[in-house]
């Protein structure tokens, strides 16, 4: 490795963890309590739901897709985890394994489902991730019958609350889901079979591969990491909720395309889109600390999107100015 | 345009039936979002009633997918117009942007009642609805006053509280808003900060434990719904803080009365969800049988406290 390249490999998340680590300086200037452990522990806490899904909706915009239904996937989710847990008395231990799994499971068909049939009849993802944006919103509301599902079993609740050393459990979840997103799509075959495919698609096929297995798993992986946050969900709030994760889809894909991941595919990484949510997280809880309110919060969110999106415009620039 | 006609092609398909039903009067129910638990009740409740009237009259109901899915709303009405229906109850989504449907609707001679969202008084005029147009519904304000007012007698004098709002601009989260001010008033307590958390769990959690950490010394919160309820009473057990917050809320939902049961929530407003439609279309039969209803049919809403649920018998 030249130096050349190892500077382009830091300038890659460099803009998005500057953007970061003002923001940071900042909240920390303006406020004494944002620095506190306690609070470090709270926005570790906020973050790992949307980390959790972005990590899936990462390998979808990596090809160039999009996953519109994760929102309402996660509802779903949430609420068959949460049938399996509560209505077949099952023993606890048995109840919450199967639940996970019936999350897990129920999210990554919802993922292959979509992934199939936008392969199948070559339709974007956008348009079929739209219908099952409605079709799982419509199947949580029947299944539940539109209630609120509660009284999971007391270790499940007790598990979800835990920390340690201050660090949540649900945080190092989503922790190590986005370790094994990086190693995944650096060093398999299949991370970089998705890059390849995100670049030109037609190549890879010309080269003897079949894009179409790559992609229904990649939406397979979207939906399962959707399943897995839905159990995160239900441990943070011990409930489950038909209608839960309205405009989730928007928080995720915000946050890794403040990553620096396109929406034209091939470019972009895991740990940006880590960065990404973090930014979403900290300016949540660092504009309310400061005591802004809710329209002007909401105006300033927005802002920041915009801008962490247009520093790393800059970032890509110097980047092929130093490939040059 | 195209979808209207659409629209009254279908209700035409589905016509025949109803017209050989002629001599009983036809009501249609238009709700808000069937999504929301406390909606889910309301139908159920008026699809019973109208099970046990059936003699009576027939009876057809449509919700919407959202809270705020106007578009819908007006479509059914122009629906029911085309389909000539003899009663409309109809919660509006928009207590403005209704007005003209409904004004076309009594045009054609349908007898409309308004419920649980009160219709803009001076729009309603404005635009030719009779000054004292009647209105089916609770009164949040009064609700949440006696929610807020019972939070602050368990509190000590200037005691610190915050509210979580509904969705800014809903009309029902601008009353109930308006209810727990009053009686953060009149009890001289210490508001803190009244944010939004529009109506979801997961959203009134994050606010609630930001809220803690910039103000540890909350001891009092009002929430304008009871989902938000189950988001705040996560906040503070995960801050250590059970006992020590007192927490009211709205609606009376059913994981919200097992957090009462166990203490941790000090009291909700029941107000009758399976009697709301139910009322609308009481009052909506008088009037089409010839009686003169004007004015504000004010609904029950009652305060169920933990000590309530506590003392009631195991079911």
């Amino acid at each position: 490795m030249n130096t050349k390249s190892i500077t382009r490999s830091l300038l890659k998340e460099a803009g998005i963890g500057l953007a970061l680590v003002l923001l940071v300086v900042l909240f920390a200037l303006s406020h004494d309590k944002f620095l506190t452990v306690s609070n470090i522990s709270n926005i570790l806490q906020q973050i790992s739901i949307n980390t959790i899904i972005a990590a899936g909706m990462t390998f979808v915009i990596l090809l160039g897709g999009i996953d519109l239904s994760v929102g309402s996937v996660l509802a779903l989710s949430a609420v068959v985890g949460a049938k399996i847990m509560t209505e077949f008395g099952l023993p606890s231990d048995m109840a919450i394994l199967f639940a996970v799994l019936g999350s897990v499971i129920c999210g990554t068909l919802c993922g292959a489902i979509s992934g199939a049939i936008c392969e199948k009849w070559r339709i974007h993802s956008f348009i079929v991730t739209l219908g099952m944006l409605n079709i799982a919103r419509g199947t949580a509301l029947e299944v539940a019958d539109a209630r609120t599902i509660f009284g999971f079993p007391m270790s499940f609740n007790a598990f979800g609350a835990q920390t340690i050393f201050h660090i949540p459990v649900i945080f190092i979840v989503a922790v190590v889901i986005v370790i094994i997103g990086i190693v995944v799509l650096k060093k398999t075959v299949y991370g970089r079979m998705i890059y390849a495919i995100g670049n030109n698609e037609e190549s890879v096929r010309l080269s003897g591969h079949n894009p179409k297995f790559y992609k229904i798993i990649a939406f397979a992986i979207c939906g399962g990491a959707t399943g897995l946050a839905a159990v995160m969900y239900m441990l943070r709030l011990n409930i489950a909720n038909p209608i839960l994760g309205v405009g989730f889809e928007l928080n995720a894909i915000a946050a890794v395309v403040i990553g620096g991941t396109s929406l034209f595919g091939g470019k972009g990484s895991m740990l940006g889109t880590f960065l990404g949510a973090c930014i979403m997280g900290v300016l949540g809880n660092g504009l309310l600390l400061i005591g802004l309110g809710d329209f002007t919060r909401q105006i300033i969110t927005g802002v920041v999107i915009i801008l962490a999106v247009i520093l790393d415009t800059y970032r890509s620039r110097l980047e092929a100015k130093l490939t040059e | 345009m195209k979808i209207k006609v659409l629209g009254a092609i279908l209700i035409a398909l589905g016509l025949p039936f109803s017209v050989q039903a002629a001599e009983k009067p036809h009501v249609c129910v238009v709700m808000k979002s069937l999504a929301n638990e406390f909606w889910r009740t309301v139908e159920i409740g008026v699809r019973d009633y109208a099970k046990e009237n059936q003699d009576k009259f027939t009876f057809e109901a449509v919700g919407l997918k959202n809270e705020s899915d106007i578009d819908t709303q007006i479509n059914a009405i122009e629906g029911y117009i085309t389909k000539q229906c003899d009663v409309i109850a109809v919660a509006p989504a928009n207590s403005v942007a209704l007005i003209p449907s409904i004004k076309r609707a009594m045009n054609a001679g349908i007898v409309v009642v308004n419920f649980d969202v009160r219709l803009d008084k001076k729009a309603a005029q404005q635009m030719g609805l009779p000054e004292d147009f009647l209105f089916v519904g609770p009164d949040n304000k009064l609700g949440a006053f006696e929610a807020g007012d019972y939070l602050a007698k368990n509190l000590p004098k200037n005691a610190n509280v915050v509210i979580i709002e509904g969705n800014p601009g809903a009309e029902n989260a601008i009353e109930r808003k308006e209810g727990y001010i009053k009686a953060v008033n009149d009890n001289n307590l210490n508001l803190l900060a009244s944010r939004t958390a529009h109506w979801e769990t997961e959203e009134a959690n994050t606010l609630m434990t930001n809220l803690l950490t910039r103000y540890p010394n909350i001891q009092g919160v009002m929430s304008a719904n009871d989902s938000m309820v189950l988001g705040v009473v996560k906040a503070i057990e995960a801050a250590g803080k059970t006992g020590e917050i007192k927490v009211v809320g709205f609606d009376f939902i059913a994981p919200v009365k097992q957090l009462m049961k166990d203490g941790k929530v000090l009291a909700s407003e029941d107000f009758f969800g399976k009697d709301l439609a139910v009322n609308a279309v009481k009052a909506g039969m008088k009037i089409y049988s010839g009686e003169n209803l004007t004015g504000w049919v004010k609904t029950p809403v009652r305060l169920v406290t933990s000590k309530d649920v506590q003392n009631e018998m195991p079911e």
